[in-house]
């Protein structure tokens, strides 16, 4: 199987305190995965990392493995298309990778709209931006999305009225235009009601058809209505690893983790 | 409903326009060579001025009220602009006029003492006769009108690179431009700057080869280029701010970080603004100071940047016309107030003389206004005329 994302062995920390600790995690292609831990064991900074913000101190964070026939030795060898360590913010989200943050940030002031708008996957040279505009196929794109983050009749809104519900799809709408491969998500069930919870799940699920989605929660119950694989973090380190019936009948999850 | 909000806007522009037209007819028919002379040249000087300040404070509303950067140095760029036009005002004027006397000399002055007798004229007050080298271009008008545009443009350029590249934002950013005015300040201030130190430019109203037509007909002409270059600013930011291009500015003054992970280079957008802001800055400062007569570095000292803030936070930033009506409003009443115009305050054993007493009066009003109006006089009036929802 194509691996989309392969993080090796990377360690960070700060002031002394290792937050993330030689922590090895692949995700596939089109894979749904969920990352769970309690507060502070490394997940913020786990995205940090993939994303650019925080550089780590070793390992490689690597993006879009690709198999290439070598005339010479006569066999297929594994290539990765970029380091994501030696690439900007901005750089990282161009290549596919888009992050959804822990509270939910839009552009309160814009309409809802607007702020599908811009995030729109276009060139986003600032003398090219001068000139772009709306057409009819973006347009149409653009509903279609509003449709599935159930915000259509909330388009000429103010994103700053909306719930904090609808506030958490409209971001994850902003991620959709840019047509990512890797979406990120960090906690998109916090402040959620019980129908709000159950629609994002939804939501999520339907993504994983065509992207690879890595969710991070520290709700135990959302996780389990995802029904994916499991890697439970701990102090900057993988726990544990696998379904959930597996990691929550491990011992030490249930003591770090579970128990409290 | 998209599309009556952008009526609603393509209107205020044509509104714009035709105020802006109709005040410079009103003007026009009103001044001493084309109307009944109730509005003296001085005025129209004046009023010229203050709308080259304007469009300072369009250029200052679009770098802080729509891109959050909170430069206290556009109005260096301003006076750059004013020094670039100045050079070749002066070495124009200076020339013709060496030339005229030497009319009368038996021998045709040679090349070298043609040129020390402008330097001597320009140069005599800081000792010396030597033309720096940076005045070689004062004698063509094309190249110092570009050197208005390339030399702002350029030293806006290497600032906001290094600044925004290495991610330097808010008051500490604030505090790098005003560095950089004052430095700027300070260096002109020197005798062997090249720009005639402290003494600065003067004789500037003196446009070399229309001087014929008059002060009266050459302060209309400028009120008029000022007027057109205001609209076409207005137009040029209206359109730049109503673009997808101005939603990633807000934007970026919204909440940089998350324009960066849609993956928008907010640095390079922040220098576009940037330098296209310094660069109208310095337009404005070459409109200014031929109508002001003189430029000295008094005038970029980091004060009138300041100065430049305030006038478009008691307009009302994040709106143009905002701007307009701060940077108006307050350099008239200022020149109103310090031109002893206004009538003094006796009380008693104390008089209240306004043309110290205005920076106080301006104080007290901006403190009130942003306290009362976090948009300033616009969101004031606003609130009042427009029921919203």
């Amino acid at each position: 199987m194509n691996t989309l994302l392969k993080v090796e062995k990377i360690s960070v920390s700060f002031d002394g305190f290792k937050a993330i600790n030689s922590l090895s995690y692949s995700i596939g292609k089109n894979e749904l995965k969920a990352i769970i831990g309690p507060n502070g064991a490394g997940k913020t900074t786990f995205m940090d990392i993939i994303t650019g913000q925080t550089k780590p101190d070793e390992g490689k964070v690597l993006f879009g493995e690709r198999s290439v026939w070598l005339e010479s030795d006569q066999k297929y060898q594994v290539v990765w298309d970029e380091n994501l360590l030696m690439k900007s913010e901005s750089q990282i989200a161009l290549l596919g990778i888009g992050r959804k943050f822990q509270r939910p940030t839009v552009f309160e002031l814009k309409t809802v709209f607007e702020n599908l708008f811009i995030s729109m996957k276009k060139n986003r040279n600032p003398f090219s931006v001068l000139f772009q505009k709306l057409n009819r196929d973006e347009k149409n794109l653009i509903e279609k999305i509003l449709g599935e983050i159930s915000l259509k009749n909330e388009q000429d809104r103010i994103a700053g009225e909306l719930s904090h519900g609808q506030k958490q799809w409209l971001e994850i709408g902003m991620l959709l235009t840019q047509e990512p491969k890797l979406l990120l998500i960090d906690e998109p069930a916090a402040g959620m009601t019980s129908n709000e919870r159950r629609q994002t799940v939804e939501i999520l699920k339907k993504l994983s058809a065509d992207k690879s989605v890595i969710v991070v929660e520290h709700d135990m119950e959302f996780v389990k209505d995802l029904e994916c694989e499991v890697t439970v973090l701990h102090e900057g380190s993988i726990l544990s690893e696998g379904s959930i019936e597996h990691v929550s009948s491990n011992n030490e999850v249930i003591e770090v983790y579970l128990g409290r | 409903m998209t599309n009556s909000i952008n009526d609603l806007l393509a209107r205020h522009t044509l509104i714009f326009t035709i105020v802006v037209v109709i005040f410079s007819l009103f003007i026009t028919f009103f001044s001493e060579p084309y109307g009944n002379g109730l509005i003296s040249t001085s005025f129209v000087k004046t009023l010229g001025k203050t709308v080259c300040l304007c469009i300072i404070a369009l250029a200052m509303d679009v770098v802080w009220g729509y891109c959050g950067i909170l430069s206290l140095g556009h109005f260096a760029f301003f006076g750059l602009g004013g020094y670039m036009i100045g050079m070749w005002l002066m070495y124009e004027r200076t020339a013709i006029i060496v030339q005229e006397a030497a009319t009368n000399e038996l021998l045709p002055l040679t090349e070298t003492e043609l040129s020390n007798a402008i330097g001597n004229q320009i140069f005599g007050v800081v000792g010396g006769y030597d033309i720096p080298s940076i005045w070689m271009f004062a004698d063509s008008l094309g190249l110092q009108l570009i050197l208005v545009i390339t030399v702002p443009g350029i030293l806006a350029f290497i600032f906001g690179w290094l600044a925004f590249r290495s991610r330097v934002t808010g008051v500490y950013l604030s505090i790098l431009t005003q560095a950089l005015t004052l430095a700027l300040s300070l260096y002109l201030f020197q005798n062997d700057s090249g720009l005639r130190g402290n003494n600065g430019l003067s004789g500037l109203q003196n446009i070399p080869g229309i001087e014929y037509l008059g002060q009266e007909v050459i302060s209309i002409g400028f009120f008029w280029a000022s007027c057109v270059f205001l609209i076409s600013i207005f137009l040029l930011f209206h359109s730049l701010m109503k673009s997808k291009f101005g939603l990633i500015i807000t934007s970026i003054r919204d909440n940089e970080t998350r324009v960066r992970f849609l993956g928008y280079n907010v640095e390079i957008y922040k220098l576009f603004i940037f330098v296209l802001t310094a660069i109208i800055s310095s337009i404005a400062g070459a409109l200014y100071y031929p109508q002001a007569g003189i430029i000295n570095p008094a005038e970029l000292a980091p004060i009138a940047s300041i100065y430049l803030a305030v006038w478009v936070a008691i307009g009302g930033r994040g709106k143009l016309y905002g701007a307009i009506i701060g940077a108006a409003f307050v350099s008239l009443f200022s020149s109103w107030f310090t031109g002893g115009q206004a009538p003094n305050i006796p009380l008693g054993i104390f008089t209240i003389e306004w043309v110290n007493w205005w920076t106080v009066l301006l104080g007290f009003g901006f403190v009130i206004i942003t306290i009362f109006s976090e948009n300033g006089i616009i969101g004031f009036l606003r609130n009042i005329f427009v029921k919203e929802k």
